[in-house]
């Protein structure tokens, strides 16, 4: 038997040592452990979306598809305007493309594992399409800028999502990022508007 | 009062408006048709002015009625000038299928107290002594004007943008893609919105202000309101606010890779040990203005005048 300093037998090792060596489980845990330590088999769901991404993608969307039906009416309600391009703004019809395919059908990440979604690529899709109908009536440098312009918001964004990737979940990267994806779609939707707005009634 | 020209006329675009203006008003000498149209109109209605190229000036007066001069471009089938109740509309119309079309001027006079759309895709346009609301869009083409109290919405593609208030509180958006605005002696609210032009803002006293640009910078400078709310940010472009006179303010910056230099005191530090970015957060003052600074790559200063 132990000793405790003073030489007599150490009262709290006694205690101890009759306690029980194991205690069972009222039930079997093991099937719930299990399964949260087996790995999922979707890739794109290792980690989860922030909530308030998923809130900020479903603006986004809004907003483009209430822009989109708003151009829509506006183009239906001026369907006999006349519309024409001066000489010193017509420019061939074989204009290079400012919003090039490949490039609308991007995909947009948020981050490591993490993809905006088919509606925000959708719908960008859709504009950039309906803005390169419309660059005809641009002067060749007004599409040179255009163009160059577009290429700086998805150099920013790219930039952005690799620095993402070394720094997953950074607030300061995660809110310039979705704002950049914001103001590409922003951009799209108003010079669609602007270039479309001389035929059409402006509201006041 | 007779309304003071602003329209600075140092800038190459408004030397040319005010030679198209001027060129106008002397149509015998050019080719064209020479315009001179004149309707009543309600002294606090609404304008539509649509033009493709060429320039437009408004002006505003203090008669109640709209007159239209300038000179009609060769090749333009006619100018729409029509009104149905409260709204006039000022509008070239071309021809279908149009290849050789000149550019028209417009020199637009119109109530003081109107408000104002006008539509461009090149050109320039200048606005002064309009006290309604504005809402003036151009491709390419420049726009100027000046505001008073009431609301401004300039959007542009390339053009550049110019706008000098009173100091009056109002509300003013731009929007450029590559165009530069350079905004003065504005009050109130003005918000931005650029990808590679320059934003430059100088306001008698701020209280909101949301600014972005993807590549340009951006450059404030004014006193604060009390319960201001002002809001940066930037990618790549740089971002200086200078404040004027007493300030109190919580301040809140942020950069990933830029240096953020203040001149309050304060230094930046790093946000994490193993990542770049670098934060400020500080209260100046007693006030309850608030001040928010974001940017990736490029720098903030924070300054006092």
């Amino acid at each position: 038997m132990n000793q405790g300093p003073s030489g007599r037998p150490d009262r709290l090792e006694e205690a101890l040592s009759q306690l029980p060596r194991g205690i069972e489980p009222g039930r079997d845990l093991w099937a719930g452990i299990a399964a949260r330590l087996e790995p999922r088999s979707d890739p794109a769901r290792v980690r989860a979306v922030p909530r308030w991404a998923w809130a900020a993608a479903a603006a986004v969307v809004l907003v483009v598809a209430s822009s989109l039906m708003t151009a829509t009416l506006l183009r239906r309600g001026t369907a006999t305007t006349v519309q024409t391009v001066p000489a010193q703004v017509a420019v061939p019809s074989t204009a290079p493309a400012v919003v090039p395919a490949a490039a609308s059908a991007a995909t947009a990440a948020f981050g490591p594992g993490h993809r905006v979604g088919p509606a925000y690529l959708a719908n960008r899709r859709v504009l950039a399409r309906e803005l390169e109908g419309r660059l005809a009536r641009l002067p060749p440098e007004g599409r040179e800028q255009l163009a160059k312009n577009i290429a700086e918001l998805r150099r920013a964004s790219a930039e952005i999502n690799a620095a993402l990737e070394l720094h997953p979940g950074d607030p300061l990267l995660e809110e310039l990022l979705f704002n950049i994806y914001q103001d590409e779609i922003l951009v799209l939707t108003n010079v669609d508007r602007l270039i479309a707005a001389d035929t059409t009634r402006i509201p006041l | 009062m007779k309304p003071r020209l602003l329209i600075d006329l140092d800038t190459p675009s408004a030397r040319r408006l005010v030679a198209l203006a001027l060129a106008a008003m002397a149509p015998a000498t050019l080719a064209g048709t020479s315009i001179n149209q004149r309707a009543a109109a309600d002294p606090a209605g609404q304008v539509e002015i649509s033009n493709i190229s060429g320039s437009v000036v408004v002006t505003g007066w203090d008669r109640s009625e709209i007159e239209v001069t300038g000179e009609l471009g060769e090749g333009s089938e006619r100018l729409e000038f029509s009104r149905a109740d409260q709204l006039t509309r000022v509008k070239v119309i071309l021809p279908k299928r149009s290849s050789n079309v000149e550019s028209t001027d417009l020199i637009v006079r119109v109530p003081a107290g109107s408000s104002i759309a006008v539509n461009t895709v090149s050109a320039d346009l200048g606005v002064q002594g309009v006290r309604g609301s504005q809402r003036l869009q151009s491709v390419s083409g420049d726009i100027q004007t000046t505001v008073v109290s009431e609301d401004l919405e300039c959007k542009t593609v390339s053009g550049d943008v110019r706008v000098t208030g009173s100091s009056q509180r109002s509300l003013t958006t731009v929007m450029t893609v590559s165009g530069d605005a350079r905004l003065e002696r504005l009050a109130g609210e003005v918000n931005g919105n650029t990808v590679s032009g320059n934003i430059t803002v100088s306001m008698g006293e701020a209280s909101r202000s949301r600014l972005r640009s993807t590549s340009g910078d951006l450059g404030v400078t004014g006193r604060l309101a009390g319960d201001a709310r002002l809001d940066f940010e930037s990618m790549s472009g740089n971002v200086r606010l200078d404040l004027e006179g007493p300030v109190g303010a919580e301040f809140d910056l942020s950069s990933f890779n830029g240096d953020i230099n203040n001149c309050f005191g304060p230094k930046a530090a790093r946000t994490d040990e193993y990542a770049p970015g670098t934060e400020l957060r500080f209260r100046q003052g007693a006030g309850g203005a608030r001040v928010r600074i974001k940017t990736f790559n490029g720098d903030i200063a924070l300054c006092n005048k």
